[in-house]
């Protein structure tokens, strides 16, 4: 039997690795991890559905349809809305996008099946598949399988095979694997990263629209079934380390057999309920947490998450604070005077608000992206409502609910030391599926179905059984809330907490422990979620293992995120959004589909506007415009005729720190040009302004008079200027062969000139050695000569031999008529192949000429900055 | 480094709803205010569902909207009760989310000021502790324990989540063992998902075929509670070797929905299973339009809990004709007729409080050893069905892509739950 259920768990896991090798290409190529993965597939599944059932196309008809022309139209169409601006906005904003899109794209879908008056999208039974229908029994070495099935086996081997050559053998797979190993140089080689996100965003998608029209006979149109698929393939996304497709593949192959297996085999573990269904969820946890430990950013934290300005900072403290406590008696005259339901709405809101809280603390604060939120709140609430139930008095039953929380948030916290960033979110995301599908299932825990009873909580004279006195009591508390955040922000903690979120590696040389800071913020968040919990059970009366899914942890993240994760008035606000729509939209009679696509809408205006509605309002009414950079360009030393390539006055810089205060540099074809300087003149970023990985925000850039100061760098380098970044400008991920092909169409030439990389040519080129790598860096110059080639730090941690070598590559190319601008630290090497030399100092040229003006003095002088 | 203040600061909010905590007291429902009974006038008495019209899942109960509608026309087009007549404002949906019913349970109260909640026919129903709190009397499908040892929550047949020692049916394991010429010898295996509730109907069930005299070959809670499995292979392989090595004479499936049932019995019978299977849920005219559907179905005995509507009863008959008054061409649903029957109890339960109507004369009725025979749904008894399920039920078989009545309604004794 063991043959069989290998055989047809191989056919399961096909749909898992076509599913998560669209996820891995889809996240290596863009930087993104689309939650919104399974959402794709579920619309793919629906719109085969339609065609097939609706219009009466035949079935693979529609599947070449959905799968092969929606699917990847869809990719694109998100791509140029989305995912663009997505890619340059912090994690944060990327996985609440995403998550957006989750809820939006199937709710368009039905939406759309609704108003079209076509055939319901019925979730509760099976439409057809691609195959027979209905489909034929086949026996395959002595186990039956379906038509369905061996379709489906046949389109995961077809998609193993065509994603590997279009991978290995294709320039568009060359291109999008030099971006996935090092994006900004694909760049400056000529590769558009943008248009290779396009490619890798359609083909992600056509392959999630695939999976989805496989699935559909299995499935059903049911998109809760399709996220489930979504965690199953992020699994086996996750063994392949977020990077790797054919690990991917063979992963969610196994996880297939891995499913059978348990289900064949592990009779024993049925009686604790929920466990075998979480399988998926337990090894998703596990590889993350042996196999994706964070080598760069160990903080879990997300430091590109740069904060917004405050445009409030210059208005008085009354001021700033007039609109809250406008709002605050606004909500006041409202508990008092509106009738007992819509009160009842408000407290709603501000259960969920005192829980968004939790938000602002763990994300807002800390930096750390948590979707187990929702399990922190139902994990309180139920052991609150066991302790209360087990006859302990009610405070103290309170009590140990927000402990139990904060025990939980502590458990969270562990793992999260060792991961960083996405890693750690996708964890929390597994902890809190586990806490739902096998903790709360515990029927001792929750009490079955049933759940807990809870009474309301007693203020003497009053009860919150009344709402007016709920409003009340949640507002003091939100208030507690607040003046701990504050302090918490003000306190050294507080700037402990944002040193280590910043830069973990420099806060722990100062003596800061991330561990700590991390650790409290957990615990501190879990215990706020925790008590937030509590009130919700307690508002409601009664507490049940359903009543706070794992998902609206994620929906609540999403609402708090649009309002502004960063303040206390984000989640306040994120509340009361969270109850107010959806009774707006019952009040105008508009369909919850509508909601949900708002939703969807809210991750799209995300992606322009990370730092949600608050920041937006606040820079609408009080931005101030940019400080304006005093003109500091110094008279153009030498009038450069005939230059190919010129920086006229450029300035740069990084975030608010000025590198480059009006450069001036030509160099002619056919000439070297030196630009010397000490360490931090600002030579490399003179470098990376020139090749467009840097924008300028001054002067202009000019080759063969042409401006090409906006042209981003794979336009800058498809029209001829070649940057050798500092380091070494290889693909270390790709072979020798194809990082020439990155810049010429038939390397043959280069292993004629340079037999030691013939030698190589199969051989990955991080394994070279620094001086074949160098090499390997110029060679393909030498057969396609740019027209501008700067070399930045090339004779950089090189043996002189090897110095040598690469210094008469650029004589070479000098008599081929190359303009070079050749940058070094170490002047003796470039002098003596110079033809003119400029010299730079803080940001600025503060001498250019020829090279024969150049004598030891000025030299001195230059790098001593005595000239 | 950490500040002891920010912990300390932690821990005030806390301490805050702990010391108000001591002071927790249960109280009891609100007094209506004045002598206005909520929702009811001279002429009218108003009410309204919630219903899962919507879900992640697809799953919907909307129908159960449109069975009440057509039982209230009738009671409205013969005068209403006690010259009243029954202003019916529809249902809302919860989308099978708790807290979303607990909000449309306090709108219908709080705002739109029902005097009673029917039908409530939603799996997840979350307004339960708010209703019975105030004292709101509301009508359905008692599915879940939120409705059972409630004074105000009345399933149309009982509640069918009894606790454990209170009774629990018998009359599925009964009626199929009259069908097939008694248990004797014959083994029946039951399938379930992986979550405590479908475990709890597995349990109940169970019992009530070994009530009737069947072996019990296995129990098997196995099944993605969430998405059908993508492979059925391990879970059909389990149940043909149950009895013995063989395959068990009769199947029970204790899954919610057609796909999942589609799913087992396709993959049942390529395997070869040639017995009986039987479940709750695939009554359902909407299966016969899917040839694959009711090809995977064909033979199977389903269980409702009510009048098939194939049956030559009278009172089917008069459901049939009001049905098709008020939405002519309706397909007759499960979730149809439970709303239907909902209403019908509510509107007897009406006629027999009488022509002076309060929530609480009308508990009072309720719950004093009320009984009520119906062909339609056997007979509802209170306060004795808030905690133990009627008992009743029929039979109904798929064959040759149409139902017919295997065994008509009927009554059987509970027993205790183990």
């Amino acid at each position: 039997m063991i043959v069989g259920y290998v055989l047809s768990g191989l056919v399961t896991g096909g749909i898992f690795a076509i599913m998560g090798a669209g996820l891995t290409l889809s996240y290596a190529a863009t930087g993104v991890f689309n939650f919104a993965h399974g959402a794709l597939g579920f619309l793919a599944a629906l719109l085969f559905h339609e065609l097939n059932a609706a219009a009466g196309l035949p079935a693979w008809l529609s599947a070449l349809i959905a799968a092969g022309l929606f699917a990847p139209a869809l990719g694109y169409v998100l791509h140029k809305a989305m995912f663009r601006g997505l890619a340059r906005a912090g994690e944060t904003a990327q996985i609440v996008a995403t998550i957006g899109l989750t809820i939006a794209l199937p709710a368009l879908g039905l939406l759309v099946v609704d108003l079209a008056g076509l055939p319901p999208a019925d979730a509760t039974s099976l439409p057809r598949g691609v195959g027979p229908h209905p489909s034929v029994p086949v026996g395959v070495l002595g186990v039956t399988l379906d038509t369905d099935q061996l379709i489906t086996f046949g389109f995961a081997v077809v998609t193993a095979i065509g994603l590997w050559a279009f991978l290995r053998h294709t320039p568009y797979g060359l291109r999008m694997r030099a971006c996935v190993d090092r994006r900004d140089l694909a760049a400056l080689r000529g590769i558009d990263p943008d248009a290779t996100s396009a490619l890798a965003w359609m083909l992600g998608s056509g392959l999630a629209g695939l999976a989805g029209v496989l699935a559909v006979a299995v499935l059903g149109l049911d998109a809760t079934a399709y996220t489930v698929l979504l965690f199953a393939s992020a699994t086996a996304a996750v063994f392949g380390r977020l990077r790797s497709i054919p690990w991917t593949f063979a992963a969610g192959l196994a996880l297939g057999v891995v499913q059978n297996l348990v289900a064949g085999y592990t009779g024993f573990l049925q009686e604790v309920t929920g466990l075998r269904t979480a399988v998926p969820v337990i090894l998703l946890f596990a590889g993350l947490v042996l196999l994706n430990r964070s080598r760069e950013r160990v903080a879990g934290s997300a430091a590109e998450d740069a904060p917004p300005p405050d445009h409030l900072a210059g208005l008085p403290p009354w001021r700033r604070r007039l609109p809250w406590a406008a709002g605050l008696a606004a909500l006041a005259v409202f508990a008092l005077a509106a009738p007992a339901y819509y009160v009842g709405v408000a407290a709603q809101g501000l259960v969920l608000a005192l829980i968004f809280c939790s938000f602002v603390v763990v994300t807002g604060i800390g930096g750390m992206v948590n979707l187990a939120q929702a399990a922190f709140a139902a994990m309180a609430a139920l052991t609150c409502g066991w302790a209360f139930a087990s006859g302990l008095p009610f405070a103290a039953a309170i009590g140990l609910g927000v402990l139990a929380a904060s025990a939980a948030g502590l458990l969270v916290a562990l793992p999260a030391l060792r991961l960083g960033g996405r890693v750690l979110t996708l964890a929390t995301l597994a902890l809190a599926l586990l806490a739902d599908q096998v903790l709360f299932q515990v029927d001792a825990f929750s009490n079955g179905t049933i759940g807990w009873p809870l009474p309301a909580l007693g203020l003497g004279l009053a009860d919150t059984s009344d709402p007016r006195v709920l409003v009340a009591v949640l507002l003091v508390l939100i208030g507690g809330v607040a003046v701990l955040v504050r302090n918490l922000e003000r306190s050294a903690s507080g700037r402990a907490i944002l040193a280590v979120r910043s830069a973990p590696a420099a806060a722990l040389t100062c003596g800061l422990s991330p561990t700590r800071a991390k650790i409290t913020l957990f615990v501190l968040a879990s215990a706020i979620a925790g008590l937030g919990g509590v009130l919700y059970a307690v508002a409601k009366g009664s507490i049940t293992a359903t009543d706070l899914p794992a998902f609206s942890g994620f929906v609540w993240l999403a609402i708090v995120v649009l309002q502004g994760v960063r303040r206390i008035g984000g989640a306040v606000l994120g509340g009361l959004v969270a109850v107010a729509v959806p009774e707006l939209l019952a009040t105008w009679d508009v369909s919850a589909h509508v909601g949900a696509i708002l939703f969807g809408l809210g991750g799209m205006i995300l992606a322009k506007h990370p730092d949600g509605v608050l920041t937006q309002l606040a820079e609408l009414r009080h931005r101030k415009p940019p400080p304006t950079e005093p003109d500091t360009g110094l008279p153009v030393s030498s009038p450069a005729e005939g230059a190919v390539f010129r920086l006229e006055g450029v300035a740069a810089g990084y975030a608010d720190c000025a590198v480059l205060r009006g450069v001036d540099l030509a160099v002619r074809p056919g000439e070297v040009v030196a630009l010397l300087g000490a360490n931090g003149a600002g030579k490399s970023t003179a470098c990376a302004v020139a090749a467009g990985d840097l924008p300028a925000t001054g002067g202009r850039i000019l080759l063969d008079g042409v401006d090409v100061t906006s042209w981003p760098a794979h336009r800058r380098a498809r029209a001829g200027i070649l940057l050798a970044p500092e380091g070494r400008g290889v693909f270390p991920g790709l072979t020798v062969e194809e990082n020439l092909r990155t810049w010429l169409p038939d390397p043959e030439p280069v292993y004629e000139r340079l037999p030691r990389l013939a030698e190589r040519r199969d051989v990955l080129a991080g394994a070279l050695s620094g001086g074949e790598q160098q090499l390997l860096t110029l060679a393909p110059a030498l057969v396609r000569p740019p027209r501008v080639l700067i070399a930045d730090e090339p004779s950089l941690g090189l043996a002189p031999l090897l110095v040598r070598q690469v210094f008469e590559v650029f004589a070479e190319l000098r008599e081929r008529g190359v303009a070079l601008l050749l940058v070094e630290e170490k002047a003796t090497e470039a002098l003596a192949l110079a033809d003119r030399v400029a010299f730079m100092r803080l940001g600025q040229i503060t001498w250019a000429g020829p090279r024969s003006e150049v004598d030891g003095e000025r030299l001195t002088a230059a790098y001593l900055g005595v000239g | 480094m950490i500040a002891r203040r920010g912990v300390t600061a932690a821990l005030l909010p806390v301490l805050l709803v702990a010391a108000a905590g001591c002071a927790a007291q249960q109280k009891g429902a609100p007094r209506q205010e004045g002598g206005a009974v909520p929702g009811v006038t001279g002429t009218t008495v108003k009410v309204g569902g919630v219903l899962t019209k919507t879900s992640a899942s697809g799953y919907s109960t909307k129908d159960a909207e449109t069975g009440a509608r057509a039982r209230f026309e009738r009671a409205n087009a013969e005068g209403g009760v006690h010259g009243r007549t029954i202003e019916f404002i529809g249902a809302e949906d919860d989308g099978q989310d708790a807290a979303k019913g607990d909000a449309a349970a306090k709108k219908l109260v709080q705002k739109d000021q029902v005097f009673a909640l029917v039908p409530v026919h939603a799996p997840n129903f979350g307004g339960a502790a708010f209703l019975e709190q105030q004292g709101v009397p509301w009508f359905g499908w008692a599915t879940g324990p939120q409705w059972c040892g409630t004074r105000t929550g009345f399933g149309y047949n009982g509640c069918l989540a009894p606790k454990q020692g209170d009774g629990s049916q018998t009359w599925w394991g009964r009626q199929l063992a009259e069908l097939l010429g008694g248990a004797e010898g014959k083994s029946v295996y039951v399938q379930t998902s992986d979550s405590s509730g479908s475990k709890y109907g597995g349990t109940t069930i169970s019992q009530s075929f070994t009530a009737a005299g069947f072996e019990l070959a296995g129990v098997d809670s196995g099944l993605p509670a969430a998405a059908p499995p993508p492979d059925w292979l391990p879970y059909v392989n389990k149940i043909m070797t149950s009895d013995g090595g063989g395959p068990p004479d009769v199947v029970v499936s204790v899954i919610a929905g057609t796909k999942f049932n589609v799913g087992l019995y396709g993959a049942l019978k390529r395997a070869g299973y040639k017995g009986v299977l039987t479940d709750a849920t695939s009554y359902d005219v909407a299966i016969l339009k899917d040839p694959a559907s009711a090809g995977a179905l064909d033979g199977v005995i389903a269980a409702p809990m009510f009048e098939p509507f194939e049956s030559t009863a009278p009172e089917i008959a008069r459901l049939r004709q009001d049905v098709e008054k008020v939405a002519p061409g309706t397909p007759l649903t499960q979730h149809l007729a439970i709303g239907y029957w909902a209403a019908d109890i509510f509107l007897d339960l009406l006629d027999k409080t009488g022509q002076d109507l309060t929530r609480e004369k009308f508990l009072a009725t309720a719950n004093g050893s009320y009984l009520y025979e119906n062909p339609g749904f056997g007979r509802i008894e209170y306060p004795k069905d808030h905690t133990e399920p009627n008992g009743c039920g029929a039979l109904v078989k798929l064959e040759g892509g149409a139902f017919r009545v295997a065994k008509s309604m009927k009554c059987f004794d509970n027993v205790p739950l183990r």
